[in-house]
């Protein structure tokens, strides 16, 4: 996570540096309410596949037993194409876990995927139990994915 | 001179005449060329990389093997970090914000698996190099004048309520969130962020960085994979009228020897390089280092915004990735989620 972090903190230095607060490239503090942090535990119900962000719709269960359906915002798909993944690597029925922050508009039952994992902990897309995914990194001997050995 | 004197030096002329084809057939079979003589550059080049665009002040510009090999051992660990398990048990992140900053701001962003950025620094004259910027020779954009400083802080309107700021570190300044307008062009889907479509073309160092050059005789194509920009390049062409401005300037182009020098003006006022104006000029320069690299070399200038113009140059390698289609903006959520975050907060102030 802190790695992830210092990542997105080091490309916004460098955009940062431009003096003009406004070029940040995407607005999460905006978008995103700090003080409505949320763990959400569901099944995947649909998958929106779409730039610039893909959007990846939960159900999950309240204490009382009803239920209701939450989005959760994350990357850019073209990434995970060139891997071979796509939305269909996501199976309908998944379960997945994750923590972040609800909207600013609490009316939205959406929130930013901070971390998006399996119920044991595994990071998305890449262990590949329940996803499908061709080229998951879980054998060390396999390629990245398509086209991506020895291009650097 | 005698007879044996003339046989010797017409052999080693001969010789030298023979050395010189050999030169230049080698060049020529090096690198790619279209039926008109001139450089092949087409290609799908994938442009991440590690080198930053700035260096540190006092730093050299060139990274010895050790340190490439230190720095992208390290680049990798966090990639690998960034990769591992979370606890299964874990539970919501911290109320009032996790202490992200920049892009994440106190929110966090989303996991590492996908981002795409460079695992290398970028190599050319078989150095890495550890910026991208060569002139000014300190490695360092050159200083912005107060004119585009005090420009750029009233275009943001910063806010007087420092209370707001303190509280919620990752909001932008008030006013930000006016209207879609306001908004950064990335967000709005209108150019990539971070210069990815240029000019002058960065590495964006999240994502998306494939680029393709398509060539004929009259124009050369850059296709910009984020936001799918495509800038065509008029050759041997003279630019437009000052009134006819472009998201991505007027690109004009001119081969000087083996090399394609294209000349950009006529940017919008939105543009906005770096907080330049709309008088930004940038030239840029293609050369094929070999068959799977082109060399990219930018200066920029901008009386307004800079104190002297600037140069930086980096490696485009060659890549069998495919681009994909970007598709910005369909159901993009983000945006109005932003809007409404705001118009909710107005509506709180007021009572």
């Amino acid at each position: 996570m802190r790695s992830r972090l210092s990542i997105l903190a080091a490309a916004a230095g460098v955009v940062m540096a431009a003096a003009i607060p406004v070029l940040a490239h995407h607005a999460f503090g905006g978008e995103f309410d700090p003080n409505k942090p949320v763990l959400l535990k569901g099944t995947v119900t649909k998958v929106e596949w779409v730039n610039p962000h893909a959007w990846i719709h939960l159900e999950v269960a309240k204490p009382d037993g009803t239920k209701e359906e939450w989005m959760v915002e994350g990357g850019t798909p073209n990434t995970l194409l060139r891997r071979g993944i796509t939305k269909e690597s996501l199976k309908i029925g998944t379960a997945l876990v994750v923590d972040g922050y609800q909207a600013r508009d609490h009316s939205q039952l959406r929130a930013n995927g901070r971390n998006v994992t399996f119920p044991d902990g595994r990071k998305l897309f890449l262990g590949s139990s329940g996803t499908g995914a061709p080229t998951d990194g879980a054998d060390p001997t396999e390629g990245r994915g398509r086209g991506r050995g020895g291009q650097k | 001179m005698t007879r044996t004197m003339i046989a010797r030096v017409v052999r080693v002329l001969a010789a030298l005449g023979a050395a010189a084809v050999v030169v230049s057939l080698t060049a020529t079979e090096t690198i790619p060329r279209m039926p008109d003589g001139h450089p092949d550059l087409q290609g799908t080049y994938d442009l991440a990389t590690l080198t930053p665009l700035e260096r540190a002040a006092g730093s050299s510009l060139v990274l010895t093997d050790e340190q490439a090999a230190k720095l992208e051992r390290q680049a990798a660990q966090q990639v690998a970090t960034g990769d591992a398990p979370l606890k299964a048990d874990r539970s919501a992140p911290p109320l009032g914000g996790d202490g992200s900053i920049g892009a994440a701001g106190n929110v966090g962003g989303y996991n590492r698996f996908w981002l795409d950025p460079g695992s290398h620094y970028t190599m050319l004259d078989g150095q890495r190099r550890a910026s991208i910027l060569i002139d000014p020779p300190d490695g360092r954009v050159p200083q912005v004048t107060p004119d585009a400083r005090q420009r750029n802080t009233r275009a943001v309107r910063a806010t007087s309520d420092q209370q707001i700021r303190e509280n919620d570190p990752g909001l932008e300044p008030e006013g930000s969130y006016d209207d879609p307008e306001r908004r950064p062009l990335g967000e709005r889907c209108l150019l990539g962020f971070a210069s990815t479509s240029g000019p002058p073309v960065l590495p964006n160092y999240f994502y998306n960085n494939l680029h393709q050059i398509v060539q004929t005789r009259d124009s050369v194509m850059i296709l910009t994979e984020m936001v799918h920009d495509a800038r065509v390049i008029r050759m041997n062409a003279q630019h437009l009228p000052k009134t006819i401005r472009r998201w991505l300037g007027d690109s004009i182009g001119r081969w000087d020897g083996d090399t394609l020098v294209v000349d950009t003006m006529n940017f919008t006022d939105k543009t906005r390089f770096r907080g330049s104006t709309e008088n930004l000029h940038v030239v840029e320069r293609f050369s094929r280092v070999d068959a799977r690299t082109v060399r990219y070399q930018f200066t920029v200038e901008d009386p307004a915004t800079w104190t002297r113009s600037w140069t930086g140059e980096y490696a485009w390698p060659a890549t069998k990735d495919l681009i994909y289609e970007y598709a910005c903006h369909e159901a993009n959520y983000a945006l109005e989620d932003i809007l409404r975050g705001a118009r909710l907060k107005e509506k709180e102030t007021k009572r």
